[in-house]
């Protein structure tokens, strides 16, 4: 049996303390599941661990031996291995070659294939896993390749793997199969650490589950005994909830209205209307089918059925011109490659959606566009040297309000946010939150996407809960607990 | 840790990095004027850009291809196929009886340059509708025009042309050639396109990052095809000018010229991923591969050792902005 363990670790970054003297015993031959909602320090654990940062103070023993990671790839030739939701595959590759990554069959100096395909069937087959170890990686489904990549882990021996939510991009059939292969890792001498975000998962494959909060560890407990309440108190404590302000109230003017509309198999049937002024949240965890919502609603893509409506205009055939004639407005999630252009200016990226505004005929008017560029520098208080500046220089914070104002300067109707405080800091979001309820108070509506529940709850009118492509329930923020939504959006049944 | 020396101020390393190409070009021309007898002379300098006028009108519009992000590597072919669609076109429209030989070339110029325009279309639709790589597309297309001149001139140079049109590509106004005009109208059109219009920043902008454009609400697609078709009509005109010049026209014009194009881009500075590029680095680019050559002849070089020295230079110049954005991408850290 091998034992990982962790031992008083501590994590400091300039301005939080990450983790904060935690101590966890993983053993090999259990599932060890580990816990706790964004910037609990669940990431920096699991960074730690695989060695892709250092700690700030505590130690790291496997099997009672002390051990330093000069790094990410040192950790893994001291058998350490993590499986990332990104996956590392080579799509051009076939199975075979994945698993093997180079060490093949060799006949004199040429690989002999049929030997080497052989040798990558019987490691499939050990793991009890039916795929033709000579088909193209990219002809693979997502789950699949997801199993194919813990084999590919698993086939280097190690003593500790990691999965960072595997199962976050699957169907709950396809969570079985991965399962399924997760148990035939239990016979192994294997450390298995399993990071999730589906509560519900835990009772399924899990044996033990360790809970952090605020970068502390708040219980290590035994599945088999645990309640749901029990896991959400240890995630959530007693949690207090922060208000927008009291006197924004949307109007009952609708100006938008979305009806039944259909994306097999991202979302199905989703129905709902968007008040003049409301900040309406959608919340739901990653693959829920949110981003793929917003994207259709905007036009960004295509949908199968349903209607869009705005302002009783029914969109026929939307796109991103269209829509953004109509007045609407996406702030995309992954901002640094659908967001900006990162080889332009400030001001040009301030300025992309609203080229026609600022344009007399054909030629741009720029005195226009640098008047356009400072209002929104300043009223969104962009930190940058001078609108000239190229923008992959400044920080998250200031690039998520640069995409902001580049829609802003269309003076639109309703603005569409996926995810924006990912990746910014606490400051910035509090920032990009008081911009969403000047909006409103202007009576600009916003959709607002992220997965920090929390924020939610903070910032929206109303919410709807978003499960497996389907709105499951709508609430008022004021009527729930932080704990209440998470569950529901999870799909616990802790109530 | 680099000492650092008075002179070396950051202003200093700004202006250099900023305008490296046009320093080169500088000192290059106080050595040529130097060392090169008959460099410095005013006819010389205007041959040099005479020479370049092919070239350069199409480098012009290829510069606006590039920074889109796509690229035409046809444009040597449609040199041929304009200048022989031309000349052909002005017979038959004379031999009908419809128009005389004076007026006949205008007509057959017109359709020519419309032909461009239709299979830079045709290239641009293929591009956005089916998201074929435009490299292919236009490597295919290579083929495609260079067999269509040689079938319709059948293999021979084609001459029925009248006298004033040599004016087009031979002529001169005062001691100015006439090409040289044509190159200083094309860069100012596309300089002021580039700089000041809308179209010119949705082009950056679709070649800076086509999923954020598309975003934003620009017809990214509208654009591509636009840009294929404006540097397909710039190597029509460019094959007018050229069989102006010759008074004929000839599917063996023209055949590898996308090379000479594409490097005064790529000297200019475009970045071939797109985003990136000034039309004003184009035409420091043509300048600077003219008087390459001009040089090398002047100086007796051997012909074919021009070549080697012409890809050299190509290699040196990509270097040259790749150890700097490299450097910059470091400094920033």
């Amino acid at each position: 049996m091998s034992v990982l363990q962790v031992q008083n670790i501590t994590k400091i970054f300039p301005g939080t303390v990450a983790l904060d003297d935690v101590s966890i015993t993983f053993e090999s031959g259990r599932v060890n599941a580990l816990v706790g909602k964004n910037g609990s320090g669940k990431s920096t654990l699991v960074k730690i661990i695989n060695g892709a940062q250092p700690t700030t103070s505590g130690k790291i023993l496997i099997d009672g031996e002390e051990m330093h990671f000069l790094g990410p790839k040192d950790a893994f030739n001291k058998s350490i291995t993590t499986v990332y939701q990104e996956l590392s595959l080579i799509p051009g590759w076939t199975v075979a070659e994945n698993i093997l990554m180079g060490r093949y069959k060799m006949k004199g100096k040429l690989i002999d294939w049929e030997k080497s395909y052989e040798m990558a069937d019987e490691i499939l087959n050990e793991m009890g896993i039916d795929m033709n170890s000579q088909e193209m990686v990219y002809k693979l489904s997502i789950w699949e390749r997801q199993l194919l990549e813990i084999v590919k882990a698993v086939n280097h021996n190690p003593k500790v793997i990691l999965l960072d939510e595997p199962t976050s991009s699957l169907t709950q059939k396809e969570s079985q199969m991965l399962f399924k292969l997760v148990m035939e890792l239990k016979k192994r001498d294997v450390v298995i650490i399993y990071i999730t975000h589906r509560l519900q998962e835990l009772w399924e494959i899990a044996d033990t589950c360790t809970v952090l909060k605020d970068g502390k560890c708040t219980g290590n407990i035994e599945m088999k005994n645990a309640t749901h309440k029990q896991i959400l108190d240890l995630m959530f404590g007693d949690v207090v909830i922060k208000h927008r302000p009291k006197n924004l109230e949307p109007s009952d003017q609708v100006v938008l209205k979305v009806n039944n509309l259909t994306r097999e198999p991202a979302f199905k049937n989703v129905s709902f209307e968007l008040k003049k002024g409301e900040i309406l949240g959608i919340a739901g965890m990653l693959g829920s089918g949110r981003t793929e919502l917003l994207r259709a609603i905007f036009g960004a893509d295509q949908f199968d059925r349903g209607e869009i409506i705005v302002e009783q205009e029914n969109i026929k055939f939307p796109s991103p011109i269209k829509m953004k004639e109509m007045g609407l407005a996406l702030t995309p999630e992954d901002r640094k490659n659908e967001g900006l252009i990162q080889v332009m200016s400030v001001k040009n990226n301030l300025c992309n959606a609203s080229l026609k505004l600022l344009s007399r005929g054909i030629f741009i008017n720029r005195k226009l566009e640098i008047e356009f560029a400072n209002r929104q520098v300043e009223n969104l208080q962009i930190k940058t040297p001078d609108i000239n500046f190229q923008v992959t220089s400044l920080s998250g914070g200031n690039q998520q309000k640069i995409v902001i104002g580049n829609w802003l300067n269309t003076s639109p109707k309703v603005i569409l946010f996926d995810e924006p405080s990912r990746g910014i800091d606490v400051d910035a979001k509090q920032q990009i939150f008081q911009i969403i309820w000047e909006l409103s108070r202007k009576g600009i509506s916003s959709i607002l996407v992220s997965s920090e529940l929390e924020e939610l709850l903070e910032v929206c009118h109303r919410i709807l809960i978003m499960r497996h492509g389907q709105i499951t329930g709508v609430i008022r923020p004021e009527a729930l607990k932080i704990d209440d939504l998470y569950s529901r959006c999870m799909g616990g049944n802790a109530f | 840790m680099k000492t650092n020396l008075n002179w070396k101020t950051p202003d200093f390393y700004k202006i250099v990095r900023r305008y490296t190409m046009e320093l080169i070009l500088v000192g290059m021309i106080i050595a040529l004027s130097l060392f090169a007898d008959g460099f410095a002379t005013y006819t010389n300098l205007l041959g040099i850009l005479r020479s370049a006028a092919i070239t350069g009108v199409i480098a012009f519009g290829m510069t606006m291809t590039i920074i889109g992000g796509e690229i035409d590597l046809s444009v040597g072919s449609a040199i041929a196929l304009s200048a022989v669609m031309t000349a052909t076109l002005t017979g038959k429209i004379a031999d009908a009886g419809i128009l005389s030989l004076e007026y006949a070339v205008v007509a057959a110029m017109i359709v020519s340059l419309i032909i461009g325009a239709i299979i830079g279309f045709i290239n641009g639709f293929i591009r956005t509708k089916f998201n074929m790589p435009s490299f292919i597309i236009t490597l295919a297309m290579l083929n495609v025009l260079h067999g269509l001149a040689s079938v319709i001139s059948g293999g021979f140079p084609i001459t029925t042309l009248p006298m004033w049109y040599n004016f087009i590509g031979a002529g001169r106004i005062g001691s100015v050639p006439v090409a040289v005009i044509w190159l200083l109208i094309v860069f100012a059109i596309t300089s002021i396109v580039m700089n000041y219009s809308r179209f010119g920043r949705e082009v950056y902008a679709v070649g800076g990052n086509p999923e954020a454009a598309r975003l934003s609400g620009i017809n990214v697609k509208g654009v591509k095809i636009i840009i294929m078709v404006v540097v397909q009509v710039m190597a029509a005109f460019a094959g007018i000018i050229f069989s102006a010049l010759v008074m004929s026209g000839s599917s063996t014009f023209g055949r590898g010229r996308e090379i000479d194009v594409i490097s005064a881009v790529i000297i200019g500075g475009a970045s071939l991923n797109g985003g990136i590029g000034k039309i004003r680095g184009t035409f420091m680019g043509i300048i600077f591969l003219g008087i390459v050559m001009n040089a090398m002849t002047l100086l007796g070089v051997d012909i074919f050792v021009q070549h080697i020295f012409r890809g050299l230079l190509i290699l040196f110049a990509v270097l040259l902005y790749t150890v700097q954005n490299q450097k910059q991408l470091r400094t920033r850290k």
